[in-house]
């Protein structure tokens, strides 16, 4: 349990008597026991000396009826120092450093409230249980602290090192919502693995994946995260990668000080021992695609978004404009013992003795990583953002970083024109002003500087690879969350209080229902047999959200049991269909209809699920192999019939079905008019092939003695084992 | 319909996909004394309306509310518009002859009937929603205003904010004689000026503060309602709402809004503060709340928490009345002259006679129930010096509390009476101002001048009726009460139930003699 002051005197909890329910929403949550229930009132009391003003009630209650005031009983948090070169050309050691001692880990560690609903968990992509590992720091059991990490990660010591934990994980800590220091759950995380090796996938040769044949296009951390819990299955694992190394994105495109290389390899050294089979300089397009799911049982796309996203200014074109992923890729080889720092400058053009300065477009963590790594080659270095500071892309250690190595940083910020004769000589920048982080800054007219350039390198960050558009349909997926945050997020208090500052004023718990979007969609497959994870499905995201989307594709393919038509000469055991029979009922009667095609459908040994529309969640979505959705309708027969509002809503709001097989039915009193050709339209609009159609009139439905769920459910089955 | 368990078989086979559960560890909620404390006002699962489908099917409409405030909406829009344009006579104007004539008394029926039936349909809080929700019916997931919460030192004395509007609601009616009825512009500024305030509150606080702290009548509603035969919308099944992971019923959730009143119905214990909006209905994801009807008087004598700012509600309320029956007398006619003339204050009702009496009457019962402690002894629970007045307890609050709520009906019966001459001798008097917008009513018409009782005599005995029940009420009420929560340590149970009845008797005589003597006056 924490450490805790003694200026209690001036810590006082009120439950507001009158607005309190006793529904003890904040003394099942409350971290430390100071909520306890009055049995005669049945309202909270409260125990000042026990409360550490934590505030976890105060977010949690329903009616607001608990307030907390005074100090936080929590101790300093404990950073290790960071390790600045005393000579920073050509000096790629780590500059971020792990705990050096147990003392100090039990320190920080024993700042965890070890929260019963811990926020902080819904605010890491990969949801580590985080007070189950830093409980077991404080017990000094490294293996059980690997055991928990291993449950939802296997990249601890790669995420410890690159994830950006004040937007993630410790903005969603309890300390950082009530607004102070949060945990250092990540130094803690890369405690543990600096400690102890992450142990390598165990392969269960009868595992839920025994039976299948997995390609992985890329090699990047959606790829590790697939690979690894499919290898462990039991699946034939095999790995197409477009280069001679694996590793992706955290090998080239990561500076060694940041990302040491044997870090970035471990994982995949260990799925080589395990036996997963890696395709080196084996670049996979879009039509090789279709040859790997005739080889396959199931095909994941995990090949990144490699495209540079490119200024379109004038200039653009010169001699010495290059993007990030060639100076990321020369440079780290440049710098490495056996480099050449003088021969890649050479090849860059830069061969002029004086001071040299590269301009880097954009200030993100990619922007950084080019302007630690110029300085390092001996390059003067200028990072140029449109955004304002406040509102800035880079995670606020690296910045702070790479000024403290020289980097002159300008915020607010455009390239508008780059100049030279035949070679970029000096660029033209326009100043911006931006009212909010969801505003686009504005270019303000009349002012601009100009600076001399020697080289100037796009690193304004990635695009998705348009050439498999054809093959990967609505990519990439934007991670919004439209629909109304699940009750669980809210309950947990993890969206109350959004904007603390030491979160930087991220929306932490806003962001991260956000990525669950992208974890949903990585389970559904965009076609058969064929799903896409990390960057190609939702576009440059962070490490740890493309290795959790990974393992959930893989967990996805062990639920679906995908079998290639000519892989089918191997004896294996066929999986039942799992078919989600969904409804929206306004007096029962379409609900009827889809218990009686829901019983149907399992007589022909299906597996079946029958809920309202409004129960399903994208997990069951994600798990069926096929959907029969029916609906009530509304309107007027002399003018149109429409399915209800609440089933277009729906049939709008449905992620991309990819092939999915779908069978549709209204349920009418006069005559359903148009209604399944309107459903049957939006529904292939989302991928989905609708198979089955039927309307069920007044006689259908009060008929015990009707076939119809009978026909239905043939048809149905029908269309999905075709 | 077949919901999908997370034990299931189908579920088994599924891997892990929500490692979020895996690390929630909240604790047991508290369920020691449970059964105790709610088990006698646990409305019957047999007296569930809402589990008739037909029933479930309409509380579970969105429209439902909206369709209910409506036409009030309507009616209340035309009583503005015709009380400033149309004629000045008070009976003939529809502003002041649905208002007074039949609204107030249809509100007082509906309130000892119901519980709070008029909140669910009230047009001013309804209007104040609309706008907050940006929308009539459906479930919008922002709202426009401040949001703010109503302030501790505000909101920790509950109904006693209600209980000072009205009184200067009702000190306001006086002085210009809104409800006499007078000029039918003043009815009209006042419907206004509740719209005005209550629109103003919905757009600086949260949900429906207004509905459950200033509006002027729901202090009244809370207290008499507590009479009514509707306990509310209640939980089926306690367990189920304590381990609700989410609580849509208080947070909300797509298809209904948290509780607007902070009601929760899992720990629901009268119909004091259930406005009956259906949202906790429409928004449970266990189908897990019902409507529940009870048994007349049943919020009134079960509850085991007994609220103070309830009991001082009664106790000022009840004050209020008696003061509006005793300024019909001579007498105090002529002392309310002798103050103007010495205050120099221009006319009726001089605010000094007017606090004096209705506090006057509340320190009478505070210092009855006083009495009651010094002599039956009992054992009081142990005194707190809590900071909120609510959950403050003292050996005083263990008798005035009990008392105050065995009263009620006494009360509720005194403001019925009292609205009823207008609506006995009046009623007619809707009808023609009807007639009258479309040009066929007039003063000089059969219907205008016809009533339902036009004696003074025959009023008297309706009036004298309603209250020989109330107090019957009142007695059987505190007889109950006193008998489950007064009981001396060393005294007869008898004893002080008969006190306390022997209280509700003399309450009822006192407000019967007074209908007596004041129509005597008139």
């Amino acid at each position: 349990m924490t450490t805790i002051e003694t200026r209690k005197e001036e810590r006082h909890v009120t439950v507001l008597s009158d607005r309190c329910a006793g529904c003890q929403e904040c003394v099942i949550r409350c971290p430390v026991n100071a909520l306890s229930m009055d049995h005669g009132s049945w309202t909270v009391l409260a125990d000042d000396d026990l409360c550490v003003g934590c505030r976890q009630c105060e977010r949690t209650c329903p009616f607001s009826a608990i307030q907390v005031g005074g100090p936080m009983a929590v101790t300093d948090r404990l950073d290790p120092p960071l390790a600045h070169p005393v000579t920073l050309r050509g000096d790629i050691s780590e500059t971020r450093e792990g705990y050096s001692s147990w003392s100090d880990v039990l320190k920080e560690a024993s700042r965890c409230l070890e929260c019963p609903d811990p926020t902080c968990v819904r605010g890491c992509p990969a949801h580590n249980d985080i007070p189950g590992f830093i409980g077991a720091l404080r017990q000094q059991d490294l293996s059980g602290a690997h055991e928990i990490l291993a449950r939802t990660s296997v990249l601890p010591d790669v995420c410890s090192r690159v994830c950006n934990q004040s937007a993630q994980c410790e903005g969603a800590c309890t300390w950082s919502l009530a607004g102070t220091e949060p945990v250092a759950i990540g130094r803690l995380e890369r405690f543990i693995a600096d400690q102890m090796m992450t142990p390598a996938p165990t392969v269960d040769p009868s595992g839920a994946a025994r039976d299948l044949s997995v390609a992985i296009v890329g090699a990047g951390p959606a790829a590790v995260g697939a690979a690894w819990d499919l290898v462990e299955a039991g699946a034939a694992v095999t790995v197409f990668e477009k280069d001679d190394t694996v590793g992706g994105l955290c090998l080239w495109g990561m500076p060694e000080f940041t990302l040491p290389s044997s870090v970035a390899m471990r994982a995949w050294e260990q799925l080589e021992t395990a036996g997963v089979e890696i395709r080196r300089n084996h670049a996979v397009d879009a039509d090789e695609i279709e040859v790997l799911l005739r080889e396959h049982d199931a095909v994941i796309a995990a090949h990144g978004a490699g495209v540079s996203v490119r200024l379109p200014v004038p200039g653009m074109d010169l001699e010495g404009v290059v993007d990030a992923t060639l100076f990321l890729k020369g440079a780290k080889e440049a710098l490495e013992p056996m480099g050449s720092a003088a021969s890649f400058l050479h090849s860059l053009g830069l061969t002029d003795t004086r001071a040299q300065r590269v301009l880097v477009l954009g200030a993100g963590n990619t922007a950084m990583d080019v302007a630690r790594m110029a300085r390092r080659l001996g390059l003067d270095a200028t990072c140029v953002d449109w955004l304002d500071e406040r509102f800035a892309l880079a995670r606020p250690d690296e910045l702070a970083e790479a000024r403290h190595e020289g980097v002159d940083v300008l915020f607010q910020r455009t390239v508008v024109k780059v100049e030279g004769s035949g070679r970029v000589h000096e660029a033209t920048l326009a100043h911006t002003t931006q009212a909010s982080a969801t505003h686009t800054p504005k270019v303000v007219p009349t002012a601009s500087d100009t600076l001399r350039v020697d080289l100037v390198v796009m690193a304004m960050g990635y695009r998705v690879d348009a050439s498999f558009a054809s093959v990967l349909p609505g990519l990439p997926v934007r991670k919004v969350y439209s629909a109304m945050a699940s009750r669980q997020w809210v309950a947990s208090g993890v969206l109350a209080n959004p904007a603390s500052s030491y979160a930087h004023h991220s929306p932490v718990g806003h962001l991260a229902l956000a990525r669950e979007v992208g974890l949903n969609a990585a389970a559904m497959p965009v076609a058969p047999r064929l799903w896409v994870v990390g960057d190609a499905l939702t576009g440059p995201s962070t490490v740890v959200e493309a290795m959790a989307q990974g393992r959930r594709a893989a967990r996805a393919i062990m639920d679906a049991q995908p079998n290639s038509p000519s892989r089918s000469t191997q004896s294996r055991e066929l999986q039942p269909r799992r078919i989600l029979v969904c409804f929206e009922s306004e007096g029962g009667s379409t609900a009827d209809a889809a218990q009686r095609i829901g019983a149907q459908l399992r007589e022909y040994g299906a597996r079946v699920d029958v809920m309202a529309l409004e129960k399903v969640g994208p997990m069951d979505l994600a798990h069926a192999d096929a959907i029969v959705v029916g609906t009530w309708v509304e309107g007027l027969v002399v003018a149109k019939v429409h399915p209800a509002k609440a089933t277009r809503q729906w049939l709008d709001a449905l992620p991309w079905l990819g092939g999915r097989p779908v069978g549709v039915f209204c349920t009418y009193g006069v005559d359903p008019r148009g209604a399944l050709a309107e459903m049957r339209k939006v529904l292939e609009a989302k991928g989905a092939q609708v198979g089955v159609e039927r309307a069920l009139g007044r006689r259908d439905l009060k008929n015990a003695s009707s076939n119809f769920a009978q026909q239905f459910a043939e048809s149905m089955m029908q269309t999905v084992l075709r | 319909m077949e919901m999908k368990k997370a034990d299931s078989p189908d579920e088994r086979d599924f891997h892990l996909v929500d490692p979020i559960a895996v690390a929630i560890r909240t604790r047991r909620p508290d369920e020691e004394g449970l059964h105790d404390r709610f088990a006698p006002t646990d409305p019957s699962p047999a007296l569930d309306v809402a589990r008739h489908p037909r029933v479930a099917r309409v509380l579970r409409n969105r429209k439902l509310q909206f369709m209910l405030i409506l036409p009030n909406q309507i009616i209340f829009w035309l009583v503005i518009g015709i009380g400033l344009l149309g004629t000045v006579i008070p009976g003939l104007n529809f502003a002041t002859a649905i208002t007074w004539y039949l609204w107030f008394c249809l509100v007082f029926v509906m309130m000892v009937v119901v519980g709070r039936a008029w909140c669910a349909m009230c047009p001013f809080g309804g209007f104040g929603e609309w706008v907050q929700r940006h929308s009539f019916w459906n479930r919008t997931r922002s709202s426009i205003g401040l949001g703010l919460k109503m302030p501790e030192s505000v909101a920790q004395y509950g109904f006693l904010s209600s209980v000072g509007a009205f009184l200067l609601l009702t000190w306001i009616e006086e002085y210009f004689n809104i409800a006499g009825p007078g000029n039918p512009a003043s009815t009209s500024f006042m419907v206004l000026g509740i719209v005005g305030s209550a629109l103003l509150f919905f757009l600086v606080f949260e949900r429906r503060t207004f509905c459950r702290y200033v509006c002027p009548l729901t202090a009244l509603i809370g207290s008499v309602g507590s009479m009514g035969s509707v306990a509310g919308f209640r939980t089926r099944d306690r367990d189920v709402c304590l381990s609700c992971q989410t609580k849509d019923c208080m947070r909300g959730d797509a298809d209904g809004y948290g509780c607007p009143w902070y009601t929760w119905p899992g720990s629901s214990d009268s119909n004091a503060t259930c406005g009956l909006c259906t949202e906790c209905y429409k928004a449970c994801p266990s189908d897990n709340i019902g409507l529940f009807v009870q048994k007349p008087l049943t919020s009134v004598v079960s509850p085991t928490r007994r609220r103070a700012d309830v009991a001082w509600s009664v106790a000022l309320l009840f004050g209020l009345v008696i003061y509006q029956q005793v300024n019909a007398l001579g007498a105090f006619v002529r002392i309310d002259n002798w103050l103007n003339t010495h205050t120099h204050f221009p006319q009726y009702p001089n605010p000094i006679d007017y606090i004096a009496g209705i506090f006057g009457v509340a320190l009478l019962m505070a210092a009855i129930a006083a009495g009651f402690e010094k002599v039956f002894a009992s054992a009081s629970p142990a005194p707190v010096n809590s900071p909120s007045f609510l959950t403050r307890t003292s050996s005083f609050r263990s008798y005035f509390l009990p008392l105050m709520y065995g009263i009620i009906p006494v009360v509720g019966a005194d403001y019925f009476a009292r609205q009823l001459p207008k609506l006995l001798l009046h009623l007619p008097r809707v009808v023609v101002s009807v007639g009258h917008l479309f040009g066929s009513g007039s003063t000089s018409s059969s219907l205008y001048n016809s009533s339902l009782i036009a004696s003074n005599k025959g009023i008297i005995a309706v009036q004298v009726a309603v209250m020989v029940l109330g107090t019957l009420a009142a007695m059987w009420t505190s007889w109950k009460i006193a008998g489950r929560e007064l009981v001396p340590l060393n005294g007869s149970r008898r004893a002080v139930q008969w006190s306390a009845a022997g209280l509700a008797l003399v309450s009822g005589v006192v407000v019967a003699v007074l209908y007596i003597m004041m129509n005597a006056a008139n």
